[in-house]
């Protein structure tokens, strides 16, 4: 890793990323600013602001800054922001992050393994549909994928607690451990899991969709690629022609797609957490939207924006090990000074 | 012309299309009830009065359904149509005029891109409060920089065309050219943007919906599925006709939007049609009628070759009747104009024609075998190993992610088991032998300049020592002095190791120089054939007097001079 290239590919990104998490906290610092209606209300809540008496309200406004310029204000909240202080909860009464630390690993919890299983299920199936272009089993799995991807998450999760929860009786559906449980540690993780299993089925489903498209249109691209044709023509195995070549050129764009949702996901994970009750980031973000709470609800946005930033890093650095190309010019700079000996050969 | 398959696709598409359109046209005048009152008793089965039932309200579901159908498509709609013409103006924008314009609209899109657009969605609704406006616009918001992205890449093609930078030399304005040369052609392209908007819309409005940030004084779909949620539809039995209905009403809308979204797609997008799976029917080998023995001396016969491509409701005809024969030992060179059929001849002797492409042939005889009539297994086996090609595009012709030497080495084992030590000392041996040294094994494709690539290429054609070698055009993409090279060693190669050569291009003069024989092919069908020198001195047919002809005279001309 040379500085050129860091200072080229990597530099631009990180500037990128600079930049979004810059937008995001500013995004969180105007909203309440310009959001119609009495601006103390973003942050103590309606009920409290109503029983103010008026040197109250204008001590509140003093503390918060809010009668200072904007630019003090702006300059004020990112100090804030960099120190960890996103301000405390109206509805837990605890400081933001705290309250972000114990929701975190949840969200973590029910994203991994469903992204797991959706790229292998997507992967699997969107490379057997494209080696079999426009047979009868391409056309069906193409159209029940499509019609997977068009179902609202949500919907997936109802029917699901409908059916397995209610009906059935077979497995929870809300929360992620029991409200009061006694037992040992054993009993504790199965609990973990069987409350897990309807959520991840839906987040699962609700992706496997586009990780099936995606693999499936870029398998069909190199496929098409010339040296498809040459391996062909060197009489390669159909399975070295499908894995080799094919495949593990196509699962380029797919891998930084995965990666890259690993961020996304977490947002996605808003309808499912909400609909399952499970104590994530997501239904953290829903019930503070409930509760008006407006100090968690910009906490929670932040983290996300964060998640999504550290999942496209992970993307970027991560990605020179699948594809030679983008990795160090060590060796390119090598060739083109030694091309001569190379070629002196002829 | 689409595949089959994307067009049943469409017509599936438009057909649920319809229905849901009919729901919201219609719907309001078939069903009696208004949504907004108690018009039964709550969670009501459906039945003669409630088409569907009621809901914890008693409210009519069929009502509901009614005015959600107007309310998501509504605002699905308004929402696309308004990110695809914000996303097409900043792409055209963006794309056309280049330089610092582009690159900070780019990155204003990319940032736009990386925001987490449910959470920002939200954000921003709770602020603005919920309304179908706030709905729209946020939808908007989020959408509309991927639009743009794909906008603006389509426009970067569009403005090195011809039509473009003839109007641009001539002095045209930038927005007349905008307007009337880059717009209607990217229209094509911004319909399926579009129409594949209008399913991410729906979607978003009804998760919007669904976690209570709509409008709540218009019901949709997704508010119906929030209110049978928060008030637990699933205590009684309500839920089978107060949930299964608005779910199945935004799976239709949104497939039926994504259905007709990827037929458009298909249709305008060339690299999803570039590959076609084998063995489809319509891919045909027929083997006319065998005719027995053919001389012992030639290595390869191909006797009355027919390649026919389906066009709309004829047949295309790319090699009319083609025979030819190779012996051992000899070059022949194939001659012709591109689009003459010469490398679709080459393609059919390796077996290697996809659909929709259909093979005709008496026969084609390599060593008292018909490769026509070879299992796959047995061709694979023939392939590479005792026939080799040297492909025409030799930028692309190596995988980018195998390193030179892997490649190398499963050439050789796609066709025998080999040590390690045994494998590697080939390579090392075929790499010298066209002049790489063996340490560019390591090397991957990108790490190569075009005329080692194409030396590798032909490393991978020798390396398991086949009895005939097809180049197909095998300098074309590289620059003239690497050209020259590349024909010196395949010249070379030829003489030190005895090969059996088809030569295919279109470049007469080196044809000349380099093969025993030549045939020369026009428009699929064979011309004229002979002898090189005979070809070149003493051929009356007309075409090839006119390929003779136009040889410029400096270079090897001046004993075709002498004769005229």
């Amino acid at each position: 890793m040379d500085g050129s290239w860091f200072s080229s590919t990597f530099g631009k990104k990180l500037i990128q990323y600079v930049l979004v998490l810059a937008v995001a906290l500013s995004i969180n610092f105007a909203l309440p600013r310009l959001a119609p209606g009495d601006p103390l209300e973003f942050f103590f809540g309606e009920s409290t602001i109503n029983e103010l008496t008026p040197e109250q309200r204008q001590r509140a406004l003093h503390e918060l800054g809010l009668d200072r310029s904007v630019w003090e204000q702006y300059a004020d909240f990112m100090t804030g922001v960099f120190h960890f202080d996103l301000g405390s909860s109206i509805k837990y009464g605890k400081p933001v992050t705290e309250v972000l630390a114990d929701r975190l690993p949840w969200t973590v919890l029910l994203v991994a393994p469903s992204l797991i299983i959706s790229a292998v299920i997507g992967i699997v199936i969107g490379a057997y549909a494209a080696w079999n272009r426009g047979k009868r089993r391409d056309l069906f799995f193409l159209s029940a994928m499509l019609t997977v991807e068009s179902i609202p998450g949500f919907w997936i999760g109802m029917l699901l607690i409908a059916i397995f929860s209610v009906n059935l009786g077979w497995l929870p559906s809300f929360g992620a451990v029991p409200l009061a449980f006694t037992g040992g540690t054993a009993e504790y993780v199965g609990e973990i899991i069987t409350h897990m299993i309807l959520p991840v089925i839906t987040i699962t489903l609700s992706t496997v969709g586009g990780n099936f498209l995606l693999t499936r249109s870029s398998m069909l691209e190199t496929l098409g690629q010339d040296y498809v044709y040459m391996a062909e023509s060197k009489g390669a195995s159909k399975r070295s022609l499908i894995f080799n070549h094919a495949l593990r050129n196509a699962l380029l764009p797919v891998y930084t797609h995965i990666t890259m949702s690993l961020g996304i996901l977490v947002s996605g994970a808003v309808v499912v957490e909400s609909v399952f009750s499970y104590p994530g980031i997501g239904r953290l973000l829903y019930e503070s939207v409930i509760a008006r709470d407006y100090p968690m609800m910009q906490g929670v946005f932040l983290i996300i924006t964060l998640g999504v930033i550290a999942a496209n890093l992970l993307a970027d650095v991560t990605y020179p090990l699948f594809d030679p190309r983008s990795r160090s010019r060590a060796w390119s700079r090598e060739v083109s000074s030694s091309k001569q000996i190379g070629e002196e050969t002829a | 012309m689409i595949s089959k398959g994307a067009k049943w696709i469409g017509w599936t598409g438009v057909l649920m299309l319809v229905i849901v359109f009919l729901l919201a046209l219609i719907g309001p005048y078939v069903v009696r009830h208004d949504a907004e009152k108690q018009t039964g008793m709550p969670f009501q089965p459906p039945g003669a009065e409630h088409w569907l039932g009621t809901n914890d309200m008693g409210q009519d579901i069929m009502a509901e359904l009614v005015v959600g159908a107007r309310t998501s498509l509504t605002i699905g709609i308004a929402a696309a149509l308004l990110a695809t013409l914000i996303g097409t103006a900043i792409g055209l924008v963006s794309g056309y005029s280049g330089g610092w314009v582009d690159s900070l609209l780019m990155r204003i899109v990319d940032i736009c891109l990386t925001l987490p657009f449910l959470p920002l969605m939200i954000v921003i609704g709770v602020y603005m409060g919920p309304s179908l406006i706030t709905q729209v616009m946020v939808i908007t918001l989020v959408m509309w920089a991927g639009k743009a992205r794909k906008i603006r890449a389509q426009t970067l093609s569009l403005r090195s065309r011809g039509a473009v930078l003839a109007a641009q030399s001539m002095g045209a304005g930038h927005f007349y050219i905008l307007w009337k040369h880059i717009f209607p052609s990217m229209l094509p392209l911004v319909i399926p943007q579009f129409v594949q908007a209008v399913n991410v819309s729906i979607m978003m409005e009804s998760s919007l919906s669904f976690l209570g940030m709509g409008d709540p004084l218009s019901k949709s779909w997704g508010s119906m599925l929030f209110y049978a949620n928060s008030r637990s539809a699933f205590l009684t039995e309500a839920w089978m006709w107060w949930v299964i209905p608005p779910g199945l009403c935004i799976v239709i809308t949104v497939l039926a939007f994504s259905f007709i979204g990827y037929c458009l797609e298909e249709r305008v997008n060339p690299r999803l049609r570039a590959y076609q799976a084998a063995s489809l029917k319509g891919a045909k080998s027929a083997v006319k009628a065998a005719l027995p023995g053919t001389s012992t001396a030639d290595l390869l016969a191909v006797e009355s070759l027919f390649v026919r491509y389906p066009k709309e409701n004829s047949t295309m005809t790319a090699v009319d009747d083609v025979s030819f024969v190779i012996k051992k030992g000899e070059v022949l060179g194939l001659v012709g104009e591109s689009g003459s059929g010469k490398s679709t001849v080459a393609a059919a002797v390796m077996q290697l024609l996809k659909p929709p492409a259909m093979v005709e042939q008496m026969g084609i005889h390599f060593a008292d075998r018909d490769l026509s009539r070879l299992s796959p297994v047995e061709m694979r086996q023939i392939r590479g190993n005792r026939i080799a090609l040297i492909p025409q595009a030799a930028m692309n012709a190596l995988n980018p992610v195998m390193s030179v030497r892997e490649q190398l080495a499963e050439a050789i084992l796609s066709h025998r088991k080999a040590g390690k030590q045994e494998i590697q000392e080939r390579i090392d041996q075929v790499l010298m032998q066209v002049g790489l040294t063996p340490r560019w094994g390591a090397a991957f494709p990108h790490e190569l300049s075009g005329g080692m690539r194409q030396r590798a290429v032909i490393a991978m054609a020798l390396i398991n020592e086949p009895e005939l070698v097809i180049a197909d055009e095998p300098t074309t993409g590289l620059d003239v002095k690497v050209q020259v090279e590349i024909i010196k060693l395949l010249k070379d190669l030829q003489q030190r190791l005895n090969l059996s050569m088809i030569f295919i291009s279109h470049d007469l003069p080196v044809v000349l120089s380099l093969a025993d024989r030549v045939v020369i092919m026009n428009q699929g069908k064979i011309v004229d054939q002979g002898q090189t020198l005979t070809v070149a001195h003493h051929s009356t047919h007309p075409y090839t007097r006119r390929l003779i002809d136009s040889i410029p005279r400096i270079r090897t001309a001046r004993p075709l001079q002498e004769q005229r």
